[in-house]
Parts: structure tokens; sequence; C-alpha cells
């Protein structure tokens, strides 16, 4: 689906990761770990075309190139309180850039409501919801589009631990169920320890891809990130 | 009372139709303006296009210009929507430059373009008066060419809403989202910033700044405290715009006020009752 080879990514001609070969094929859950600025957000953009390459190649599935195959949750979406919205209204912001007929959307987006578990709440104002109904209405947001390739931005950041149980449950049933690819940008390596199966570590702008045992393991990481990193208590903003 | 209105129209019915075909497609752009939270930058564009103005009455002697007549109109309004596209574009460009923010550049514009318009036109006769009836919001300088042009602009703004609302919603709220889904994010900012910059841009020439900015974002957040989606307002926020400048100038005749002020005296009035009934978060 997604194929890098010795790509270089940056903004005006300065490199910010660099050597990156990945190759991401499909039912893969793929986490992107590595500590804030480490370029992991970077790479998402030039995944999601919002940022050319300055060298090497990066490859795409067409459907995924041309984005109707793909899906994007955000960390979080800024919608202001003075615009009135009902979770089904947000949720059918999901199918732009895409040709659908009204029967087609009404039945993606109870689809996805339903696969997300807020069904209830389509008629409710999504400025009320909580915060992790409102992941759950942008992760159905990016449902509706039925993608091969489901691509997260750092979706528990601001999450409690139900929420983020609950989210990454609904993730993994879609990878079972519905063979969606799963591309997951988190500096929590616990969750990537707990989910991933294959895992790319950013760090010192490199970054090294391989099976979650392979990268996950304490000598790798600590090769990555130059001191011993735990998988589990870690202290909020480092590499957990 | 509404027998003397409506014959008022005999001799105000430019001004009139000048003023609700304004309001209304004022409030159709307006809506993203609100749903970008950038309800200041609506502000800084009108007074940018004043800079226009400003620009036109001094370079027109100079290049030879008419000064006066229907030809005497077409430089400064076209300077002042020149003016107000470049200001929505440039204000609508994501920051480059450590330190900057958008509200921050938002300010400066806004600031520049009220006082050096001022410092231009200080010692050109008249042009200090011009400055202050764009302040004043009289709707007096409304010519018959600005229906054609607020007519226009009202059904392309139509047409806008009703191909690419999702689109238009999608890249205000969630831009990263939308370049995500295909869109353009360059080419979306563009249109963007050339609708409400000819939209404030011939307003304010028509209007004044009260007028263009009141009816630009007052409409849009009434009409929010009375729908439950955005689908729904960008169609009742031109709908109280209508409503509103009718009233408005119904008032104005009555009472004998400025018809602008009247109007937007009542969309302020409007606004705290909508609060009021929409249910608490």
């Amino acid at each position: 689906m997604i194929n890098a080879c010795d790509l270089v990514l940056g903004y005006e001609r300065s490199a910010v990761i660099s050597g990156i070969h990945l190759t991401v094929r499909p039912g893969d859950r793929w986490f992107l770990i590595g500590p804030n600025g480490s370029g992991k957000s970077t790479f998402l953009r030039a995944v999601l075309g919002l940022l050319p390459p300055l060298s090497g190649t990066l490859r795409l599935d067409p459907d995924l190139a041309d984005r109707s195959g793909l899906g994007f949750v955000p960390q979080r979406c800024e919608w202001t309180a003075t615009l009135p919205s009902t979770v089904r209204e947000f949720v059918s912001l999901g199918f732009v850039g895409l040709d659908r007929s009204a029967a087609e959307r009404t039945e993606g987006i109870t689809w996805a409501l339903e696969r997300v578990g807020i069904e209830g709440l389509a008629r409710s104002s999504y400025i009320a919801l909580s915060g992790g109904q409102r992941q759950r209405a942008l992760v159905a947001r990016a449902l509706v589009r039925r993608p091969r390739l489901l691509i997260l931005d750092e979706p528990t950041e601001e999450l409690d631990v139900a929420s983020e149980s609950a989210l990454l449950e609904t993730l993994l049933e879609l990878n079972r169920d519905d063979g969606t690819t799963i591309l997951f940008v988190t500096h929590e390596l616990e969750l990537a320890a707990r989910h991933a199966t294959h895992v790319a570590v950013f760090a010192d702008g490199r970054v090294t891809c391989g099976t979650r045992n392979e990268q996950l393991d304490p000598d790798t990481l600590e090769g990555a990130f130059g001191k011993r990193v735990s998988l589990f208590g870690a202290a909020p903003g480092d590499p957990r | 009372m509404s027998e003397g209105f409506l014959s008022s129209w005999v001799l105000f019915g430019t001004t009139y139709t000048v003023g609700i075909l304004a309001a209304a497609t004022l409030a159709q752009v307006g809506v993203w303006v609100v749903a970008r939270e950038q309800i200041f930058l609506g502000a800084a564009v009108a007074q940018a296009s004043a800079l226009g103005v400003a620009i036109a009455l001094l370079a027109g002697p100079l290049l030879g210009l008419p000064g006066d007549g229907l030809e005497g109109e077409v430089a400064p309004a076209l300077l002042a929507v020149a003016a107000s596209v470049l200001t929505a574009w440039v204000a609508g460009q994501p920051p480059r430059h450590a330190g900057t923010t958008a509200e921050a550049r938002t300010g400066w514009i806004f600031l520049a373009a009220t006082s050096v318009p001022v410092l231009l036109l200080a010692h050109r006769p008249h042009g200090l008066e011009e400055i202050e009836r764009l302040m004043f919001s009289t709707l007096l300088a409304a010519a018959p060419l600005d229906r054609v042009w607020f007519a226009l602009l009202a059904v392309a703004g139509a047409v806008c809403t009703a191909r690419f609302g999702p689109a238009l919603l999608l890249s205000a709220v969630d831009p990263d989202s939308a370049a995500a889904a295909g869109l353009n994010p360059a080419r979306w900012r563009l249109l963007n910033a050339l609708w409400l910059g000819c939209a404030v841009g011939l307003a304010m020439r028509a209007a004044g700044t009260l007028f263009t900015f009141g009816c630009l974002v007052l409409p849009a957040l009434v009409a929010s405290g009375l729908t439950r989606e955005v689908r729904t307002l960008v169609w009742v926020a031109p709908a109280i715009a209508i409503v509103a400048s009718f009233a408005g100038f119904w008032l104005g005749h009555a009472a004998d006020w400025p018809p602008a002020h009247a109007t937007i005296a009542l969309l302020c009035a409007a606004l705290p009752a909508t609060w009021l009934l929409r249910r608490p978060v």
C-alpha cells in the first residue's frame, strides 16, 4: 500500500528526517513512535500528500494517492462553539472529495456511527460531546469513506484511560473484521507494545522500522532514544 | 407609517435594494468567516478597502482618472475590492514566521488600514470627508450599478454554498483533514479571499464600515442560535440579513435614524436574544 525508499522529508530544503525505508502491507497495524519533534507528523503529512519529498521515493496505491481509499483522524478538530452542528452532519463531512448518492451517504453515516458505538448520538450537538465521544466522531468521519488505510495522528493524546481503551478496541475490530490497515502516530510505547504488528521508531532525524518484537526490543529502543526506555510507567511527554 | 416607507422607495429605492442585497451577500460569506473564528478579520478587510479608496482618490487626479460621475466611481470601487481581496488572501495564509500569529497579523492590518488612509487624504480637498463617510455608513453612496454587482455576487454565493458547502466547512474548521480528503488548500484559500474581498470591498464603498462589518458577522451569529446544523445556517443567515436590513430601513425612515445604524442595532439586539434561546452545552 505504501512504499518508502530512502525517503528524505523536511521543510524549505531543510531535512527533518532522512533514510526512511518502510513498506506498509494490507492489514498491518503500524505504530509510529518517537518523542515530540522527531518527524512522525512530518512523515504523516507526506503520506497525506501535504508535503513533497526532498529526495527518495514514496509510492502509494492509486486509491490512496487520490485519497479515495484513505481516512484521516487528526489529533483534534477545532470546532468553534458558535457553529451549530449535529454529530450526523459532522460525520458527513467525511464524504468531502467523494461522489456519493444521498442514499449511500445515509447508509455510510449510519454504518460508521454504529461501528464506533455512538449511533445514539447522531442527532446530538457535536460541541456537547465529551472528549472521548468527539474522538469517536472523528474516527466515524474518517470511516464513512470506507478507507483501506486509516491514519490517526495521536488520537489518544487527550483521552482518559477508558476512552483510550474503547477507541483502541474499535480500531482493532476494524482491522480484524474489515482488514483496515492502521497507521497510528503516538509517543506512547505502551500502546505500540500492546496493539502494533509493526513499529517505526523516529529519533534523531532517522527512522528504524520493523516488526513489533524487533523494534520494541530494549536494546533497539536504547539505540534509538539514546537511553534506557521503559515500556511502562514513563513520565508524560517522554516516549512511554 | 408603512405607506410613508413604501412611498420613499421612489426616492431611495436604489439605496434600499443595494443595502438589502449587500446585507444578504455579506451574510453568505460571513458564515465562513465565523466558522474560521476570524471575526476580526472582517473588520480588517473592511478597513483595507478604505485604504484602496484612499489610494484611488489620491492617485486618480495624478493618473487623469475622472473624479466624479459613474466613471469616477469605478477606480475607487476597483481599488477597494483589490485591497480587500489582497488583505483577505494575505490574512488567510498560514503563519510562516515564529512569533507571528494570524490574530496579530489581522490586528496590524486593521490598524495600518485605519491610520494610513487618513494620512494619505489629510491634505486633499474633501478627502477626509470621504473617509468619514466610509466610517459613518450612510448608504447614500449606493449606485444603480451596485445592484447588479451585489445580485451577481448573491447568486454566485448561493451556487458556491449549495455546491461546495461541506468542502467550505471542512476547509474552514479542519484544513488538514480537508487537504487529506483531496482539497487543494491554496485554491480554497484563494476562493475564500476572492469571495470575501469582493463582497466586503463593494459593500464598503456603498455602505461603509459599520454596515459592512455588522452584516458580515451578525447574521451568522444570530442564525447560529436559531439553527442546529451548518447546512441550515448558511441559508438562514442571509435570510436574517434581508429581514433585518428591511426592518432597519423601515425603522430608520420612521424614526428619522440612519438606516445602516438602525439595521445593525436591530441585529445587535437579536443576538443576545438568541443566546437566551440556546440550550446550555
